[in-house]
């Protein structure tokens, strides 16, 4: 089975306007992978339909993961197979406390059909002893635990706690939705820590990106360009300079003039 | 005892089984007063409690009690009393007298008169001047097997800057045929006293609940109350918090969960009287499967209060389509004199984008359902301050969803 992300000839649409357009792209297990495009491109369509968003419809085209078309399994299955999306928007749960929450994620990445819950959980030492590291490597306080999901807290805040999960979840396929989005550049140096930690052979990322600031701090070894709902151009770390200096236009014009 | 059905009392049996108990000859002429107005008023017109399935001539009562207490003994040497009330009338008859009635009036209508003409099982709890009780004291009321009617009364006194909390609870099993409770709680805190009331209805199915709850706090009282209902078919109850001390203050947290058929209606109202007074109140409800829920929510402020701050809050959610929450929040203001004053009220489906930011986590959808619901109770239930409790709730509301 593969841990590469194959996405093949993805078709899908909001309502009855199509958002992408049958796109390709494989991301290899273990690398970084940078997919920039202009707003509106379907960047993040993307990101959501592969974590498993219920709000689009996906009219063709498969996408594969450790040898599924996990287009047939719902968010939580996806999760549990390695994949893991960092929200461009978080969302609040108000009641619900952070620890509180990422102990159930992980008991329920532990879980075992058949098997009592209470065997695979994991034991609350480990579970603070896991959690207090996690916090500490992103400089997050420690009151932080305590606080609701995402209840109030800044742009910042949002993004540890997003890399904050990923660390704890230890997936092998991250998506990284417009994660430098709303970011100050000390939260961004500590968030891209964050991913550069955990990137490398065991783990994958998708790197969704508008601008290539992000680029400097997660070094992606492929990047492709997508454009009105497809990937248009694939290449290596130069392509997102190249977009960095001269834009998006030219790009689209010259695929313009070859059409 | 003997066992009874309702419509085998009359007004001379009432005070004659007032007289057998030993009770004071006041308290058999309440009575006698209350089951009178009982005996010949119509219903009152409830509009949005259905109380047709309701055949109180046929329950049977008084066989045996329902009541338990949980508390630390060793506060008696403080002075704290917590007894059955009938037994604290022998040792504090006065007192009783002086308080009871004064909370709920007994005879605003058919039910307030039937609940002060019948009570039985009860609890007084007494906290003298001073005293801080850490502990949380409990009171249990239940229907014991072949009784399908009870009158539970609570009666609290705090006296000045004293401090208490009281657990009041009210379950049974599911009931073969339709059962009805009647409760009234009456809760006194005095001048600078701290009290916190936790109020929990999770009654069996086929229970009627047509209760009243009536707290009064005096100069510079402050009082936590929770009220939390989950259980019984239907549920009718009025409640109030009157502001009545200058400086007073309450903070009031309601959980409500109709599921299946149930209707449970709360009607909770603050009453602003003294002046520089806070209130704040904020009830969640959830309904799911054709369940039906009330708030009839009120501020009142009345013209001799001043300088009033005050919030009402209700939120639903909504677990089903077919699943109903009227929400009537009210506020009335007969002065000039108000700081602050408002209410909001909100309602909404289980959010989607919680949904799928909890599953891609990988909590499954039922899993993601009961966090947002526990998280949406979680005031209330953050409030209860016995953890057995809280656990035993948590498991009834994962059931209901």
């Amino acid at each position: 089975m593969s841990n590469d992300l194959e996405i093949r000839e993805l078709q899908a649409s909001i309502g009855d306007k199509p958002i992408l357009k049958g796109v390709n792209l494989t991301v290899r297990a273990g690398s970084v992978h940078a997919v920039m495009g202009p707003n509106g491109s379907g960047k993040s369509t993307l990101a959501n339909i592969v974590a498993g968003h219920p709000s689009y419809v996906v009219t063709g085209g498969e996408i594969l993961y450790q040898g599924q078309n996990i287009l047939e399994l719902d968010a939580d299955e996806r999760s549990k197979l390695g994949l893991f999306l960092a929200f461009q928007y978080p969302v609040s749960v108000p009641g619900v406390s952070v620890a509180n929450f990422l102990r159930t994620a992980l008991n329920a990445h532990r879980a075992q059909e058949g098997q009592d819950p209470k065997k695979t959980s994991i034991p609350v030492a480990e579970f603070r002893k896991q959690l207090r590291e996690g916090m500490k490597s992103l400089e997050m306080d420690e009151g932080f635990a305590r606080r609701y999901l995402n209840e109030g807290f800044s742009g910042g805040e949002k993004k540890r706690l997003e890399i904050l999960q990923m660390t704890l979840l230890k997936p092998t396929m991250a998506i990284m939705d417009e994660t430098d989005s709303g970011l100050d550049i000390d939260a961004l140096r500590i968030v891209a820590e964050g991913v550069n930690r955990l990137a490398g052979p065991n783990m994958g990322a998708l790197v969704i990106t508008h601008y290539q600031r992000l680029l400097t701090y997660i070094k992606p070894q492929f990047v492709s360009v997508m454009m009105e709902g497809r990937i248009v151009r694939d290449g290596g770390p130069e392509l997102a300079l190249e977009l960095e200096e001269k834009g998006y236009d030219w790009l689209r014009e010259e695929l313009a003039g070859a059409a | 005892m003997n066992s009874l059905t309702l419509k085998d009392l009359t007004a001379d049996s009432v005070v004659a089984t007032s007289h057998q108990l030993g009770e004071p000859a006041w308290l058999g002429e309440r009575r006698r007063d209350a089951w009178e107005l009982f005996a010949k008023s119509g219903p009152p017109e409830w509009r949005r409690s259905d109380l047709s399935g309701l055949v109180p001539d046929d329950l049977a009562t008084f066989t045996s009690p329902g009541i338990t207490l949980e508390w630390d003994q060793a506060l008696a040497a403080q002075g704290v009393v917590f007894k059955p009330l009938q037994e604290a009338l022998a040792s504090h008859e006065a007192l009783i007298q002086r308080y009871m009635d004064t909370g709920v009036a007994p005879l605003e209508h058919k039910f307030s008169a039937m609940r002060a003409a019948l009570w039985r099982d009860g609890v007084l709890l007494y906290v003298p001047k001073g005293v801080a009780v850490e502990s949380p004291l409990r009171v249990r009321y239940s229907l014991p097997d072949g009784v399908s009617a009870t009158f539970p009364r609570t009666l609290v006194i705090v006296e000045a800057n004293a401090s208490v909390t009281l657990v009041e609870e009210f379950s049974s099993n599911d009931q073969p045929v339709s059962a009805l409770a009647a409760p009234i709680s009456e809760l006194f805190a005095g001048p600078g006293s701290q009290l916190r009331f936790v109020s929990v209805q999770h009654w069996g199915a086929g229970v009627y609940h047509l209760g009243a709850q009536k707290l009064v706090l005096e100069n510079d009282a402050s009082a936590e109350w929770t009220s939390i209902a989950l259980g019984g078919k239907l549920q009718h109850l009025d409640a109030e918090t009157t502001l009545k001390g200058n400086g007073s203050s309450v903070n009031w947290l309601g959980a409500t969960f109709a599921n299946g058929t149930q209707q449970l209606l709360t009607a909770p109202w603050l009453r602003h009287v003294g002046h520089n007074a806070e209130s704040f109140m904020q009830f969640k409800t959830v309904v799911n499967d054709t369940g039906y829920s009330v708030f009839d929510g009120m501020i009142k402020i009345e013209h001799e209060s001043a300088a009033t701050s005050t919030r009402l809050e209700e939120h639903a959610l909504h677990l089903s389509p077919n699943a109903r929450n009227d929400s009537i929040p009210g506020l009335k203001i007969n002065t000039n004199s108000v700081l602050k004053g408002g209410h909001a009220s909100t309602s909404g489906d289980v959010d989607d984008e919680q949904l799928f930011y909890m599953q891609a986590r990988g909590i499954s959808r039922a899993d993601a359902k009961r966090m947002i619901v526990m998280g949406f109770f979680s005031p209330a239930l953050d409030s209860i301050p016995l953890a057995g409790l809280r656990e035993e709730l948590e498991l009834i509301i994962e059931g209901k969803i």
